[in-house]
């Protein structure tokens, strides 16, 4: 068995909650919101973002497109949270600022179980589908 | 200028919207959804002409446009303007991207091998009929290997450059902010680097396929070779107000090289990259790159004749103003023509 992290860090914290299941996500946030007091919602809006992209040939960075995302902000006494994810969940967003802000007071054994399980299940979907594709690798011969 | 009035015209208008939408009928969220999840290439070809990444949309624009592409492609584009810009993400390098797909024609041992991904490229092209008469069509679940494909491949170029193969032009560092944009500046000749390639990820696929054909046909300087296709889905990494860079979800993204040997003694390479997977698109859009640089003017390699020729809501855009009176216009075309006739038929004094 592999030990359970006893911190994640911030930009993986975000990472997982961006891609956690949306259900558990939001349970989550429900029992830990009344951990914060006197929260002011800064922002709770759907927007873009511009993505650019660095061309392989001459090293031109681009701008591919833009990508609608999701975002929420807000503060609580003597924290703040900020959730943004790829698509028009407003109530995901809020739950990722939610569990973002009482996770800058400490990771609680239970934020720390649901990041541990979301990101368990994120690496078993990703290795399954790169088992797929894994399985198309060809090799070429010329005769 | 002058002016065209309609008698009647705004029951008229009224009836004409109602009888083009009863060709389709109601639109509810479980028909966007079954589009979303039935038609993938076709969404994604969509919010890549749109420049607007977001599935539901996209199917909800063909939905509401019964598949019409160009209205399509236009009412996403009108959507977006009601949004804020919020953030600039950080630029996707092609080592970080989450590759399903990654091929080259032109090298068969590439660093990392090639992985065919989900393609129809060697599929038997056979309609399946029984699914009229009642037998439903389904795929064959993939027989996964053992062990997971890498991540990330590397990058083909790179390893051209590393063996002088290919030239490797010294970049300049641009912070995103400061990265030329069409959307909020004209695209002008000759243009930025980076106005090219954004007006290419964003410009219609079949008018991409049509220039690009030409080129591949002889209408161009150099024939293509596909170096590297890719098709991966990227990170979309945004800044925390205490600023951690962070991942807030994943794009479809595809991306190609071609080549073909230059004069220098080195290969050249064209480059296109497009939000969602197309290769058609990318493929065309890279033989374009490739053939700009030595183009005549007028041709249609040219950087002015194909960048502004392929943008979809421009080009359709005028196409279909063709369909709006212009009594006024032809009236004054036909009375000179009537005049020139009347000069004509004078009896010489």
């Amino acid at each position: 068995m592999f030990d359970r992290p006893t911190e994640f860090d911030h930009a993986t914290l975000l990472a997982v909650l961006a891609r956690a299941d949306v259900t558990r996500l939001t349970a989550l946030a429900e029992t830990l919101l009344p951990q914060l007091v006197e929260v002011e919602v800064l922002h709770s809006r759907t927007g873009l973002v511009m993505l650019p992209m660095r061309d392989t040939v001459k090293g031109t960075d681009f701008h591919l497109g833009e990508v609608l995302v999701a975002e929420a902000h807000l503060r609580a006494t003597g924290c703040e949270g900020y959730g943004m994810v790829v698509g028009r969940n407003l109530e995901q967003a809020m739950a990722m600022a939610v569990v973002d802000a009482v996770a800058s007071l400490g990771q609680s054994p239970e934020i720390l179980a649901f990041l541990a399980t979301e990101s368990a299940e994120i690496i078993v979907r990703d290795t399954a589908r790169l088992c797929e594709v894994e399985a198309t690798r060809v090799e070429m011969e010329t005769f | 200028m002058a002016y065209v009035a309609t008698r009647g015209g705004a029951r008229a208008i009224d009836q004409s919207e109602r009888l083009y939408r009863a060709e389709f009928g109601q639109i509810d969220a479980s028909r966007v959804d079954t589009l979303r999840r039935a038609l993938p290439m076709l969404i994604d070809r969509v919010m890549g002409e749109a420049s607007l990444y977001e599935p539901d949309l996209a199917a909800l624009a063909l939905a509401q446009t019964g598949g019409d592409l160009y209205e399509a492609v236009l009412l996403l584009r009108a959507w977006r303007t009601t949004q804020p810009r919020l953030a600039i993400a950080a630029p996707v390098l092609q080592d970080d991207l989450i590759t399903h797909r990654r091929i080259s024609a032109a090298f068969k041992d590439i660093p990392g091998g090639q992985i065919l991904g989900p393609t129809l490229d060697y599929s038997h092209r056979l309609l399946a009929t029984d699914v009229l008469q009642g037998s439903p069509y389904t795929p064959t679940p993939v027989d996964p290997a053992a062990a997971p494909a890498p991540a990330h491949q590397p990058s083909l170029a790179a390893w051209q450059k590393a063996q002088g193969l290919v030239a490797d032009p010294v970049r300049e560092d641009v912070a995103p902010d400061a990265i030329p944009d069409l959307t909020r500046e004209p695209l002008l000749f000759p243009a930025k680097r980076a106005h090219t390639l954004q007006s290419l990820a964003r410009a219609d696929t079949g008018g991409m396929l049509a220039l690009g054909y030409a080129a591949m046909r002889g209408y161009g300087n150099a024939h293509p070779t596909v170096n590297e296709l890719r098709l991966a889905e990227a990170e979309v990494r945004v800044t925390h107000p205490r600023g951690t860079v962070f991942s807030a979800g994943r794009v479809k993204v595809s991306q190609a090289e071609v080549t073909s040997k230059g004069k220098s003694g080195q290969l050249n390479l064209g480059f296109c990259a497009t939000l969602g997977w197309n290769e058609v698109k990318v493929i065309s859009g890279a033989t374009l790159d490739l053939n700009a640089a030595a183009a005549p003017k007028g041709s249609p390699v040219e950087e002015e004749f194909f960048l502004y020729h392929t943008e979809p809501v421009e080009a359709s855009g005028f196409c279909i103003h063709f369909k709006l009176p212009h009594y006024v216009t032809f009236q004054s075309a036909l009375d000179a023509l009537r005049g020139a006739k009347t000069e004509a038929q004078k009896v010489p004094a």
